[in-house]
């Protein structure tokens, strides 16, 4: 990594610090706190005699610690160990799929949403992500698997005039092969991303 | 991470300080406009007032939702535009008063601490 991205990189990572420690605020008053501070780094980086990491970490240090810029906001601390939140991730995963076997087992799925949205653990963005990436979690994928989705059956018989007959039935969704293995690619994956996003570790947001 | 914070102050002085910050801007605001940096640097060097210079934007944003301070854009020579903070007038009511009760305040500490009132 060259010192120019090096810098910025310091810089991106105390931003995003900022950011995840005012989670608790609405999104408009957070932006406005975040757009405010990065100006502010801006115009002290120009002071700078030399530009580079110690210089960097000094500005951002009289800039101070996120915790206290988000305290002084009023921003409620972070719970990043609440039992809940570890739960997350994996009741939207996973919740949805009891649903298959008997439907109000789903209930798990929407403790998940309850709680995504309770904690301020994830933004807004992530909350919207986790919440319709996919609905159901894997269940999307399951019902597709269950589904016989480009099965067909064919009968065939002897007709009494001696020929052979042959019906054939086509049952599930029409779709072709290409679009089906994609969509279910999709459903498989997006949910497994989703999980992946929200067990970061806050500190990696 | 570590960024510096105010390490051995003690209780009552950090809170004496996050209780009369706010009518420190207004005062910094009295005879001219300044802007979120310019500010912040003010109050660090006028010996810490503010533990680090990002807070000073959430306390803005507090004195302009409390209708303390107004702001207007201005383009800036270098850089982009600045967000400028003027006294409103409510917010010169609030100096005025700051200004009387902290005369008070610190002839009261002061009559006790010099043992006068004992006297």
């Amino acid at each position: 990594m060259t010192e120019v991205a090096r810098n910025s990189q310091i810089i991106d990572d105390y931003l995003q610090t900022l950011t995840l420690a005012l989670a608790g605020l609405p999104e408009d008053r957070r932006a406005e706190i975040v757009e405010e501070v990065s100006e502010h780094i801006a115009e002290a980086r120009t002071t700078l005699d030399v530009e580079n990491e110690a210089s960097l970490r000094a500005l951002l240090g009289r800039i101070g610690d996120p915790t206290a810029i988000a305290a002084e906001a009023g921003a409620p601390p972070l719970d990043r160990g609440r039992p809940s939140d570890q739960a997350v991730p994996w009741l939207l995963l996973l919740g949805g799929l009891p649903l298959l076997i008997f439907a109000p087992l789903a209930l798990f799925w929407m403790v998940g949403v309850v709680w995504l949205w309770r904690s301020n653990r994830w933004n807004l963005t992530m909350k919207l992500v986790g919440t319709f990436v996919l609905p159901g979690g894997l269940l999307p994928f399951a019902v597709l698997l269950t589904q016989p989705t480009f099965a067909s059956s064919c009968v065939s018989h002897g007709s009494p005039d001696g020929k052979v007959v042959t019906h054939c039935t086509t049952s599930g969704f029409q779709l072709n092969p290409v679009v089906a293995i994609t969509v279910a690619l999709v459903a498989l994956i997006a949910p497994l991303v989703t999980t992946w996003l929200l067990q970061r570790n806050p500190q990696e947001q | 991470m570590h960024y510096m914070v105010p390490g051995d102050d003690p209780v009552w002085l950090s809170q004496l300080r996050k209780g009369s910050v706010e009518h420190c801007v207004l005062a910094l605001l009295r005879n001219e406009e300044r802007y979120g940096f310019e500010l912040a640097k003010l109050l660090v060097d006028a010996g810490g007032l503010i533990a680090g210079e990002g807070t000073i934007y959430p306390l803005l944003a507090r004195l302009r939702k409390n209708g303390l301070v107004d702001t207007t854009w201005r383009e800036s020579t270098e850089g982009p535009p600045r967000r400028y903070y003027r006294l409103t007038e409510s917010g010169q009511l609030a100096l005025t008063a700051f200004i009387h009760q902290w005369k008070l305040f610190r002839e009261s500490i002061d009559a006790i601490l010099t043992g006068e009132l004992a006297a």
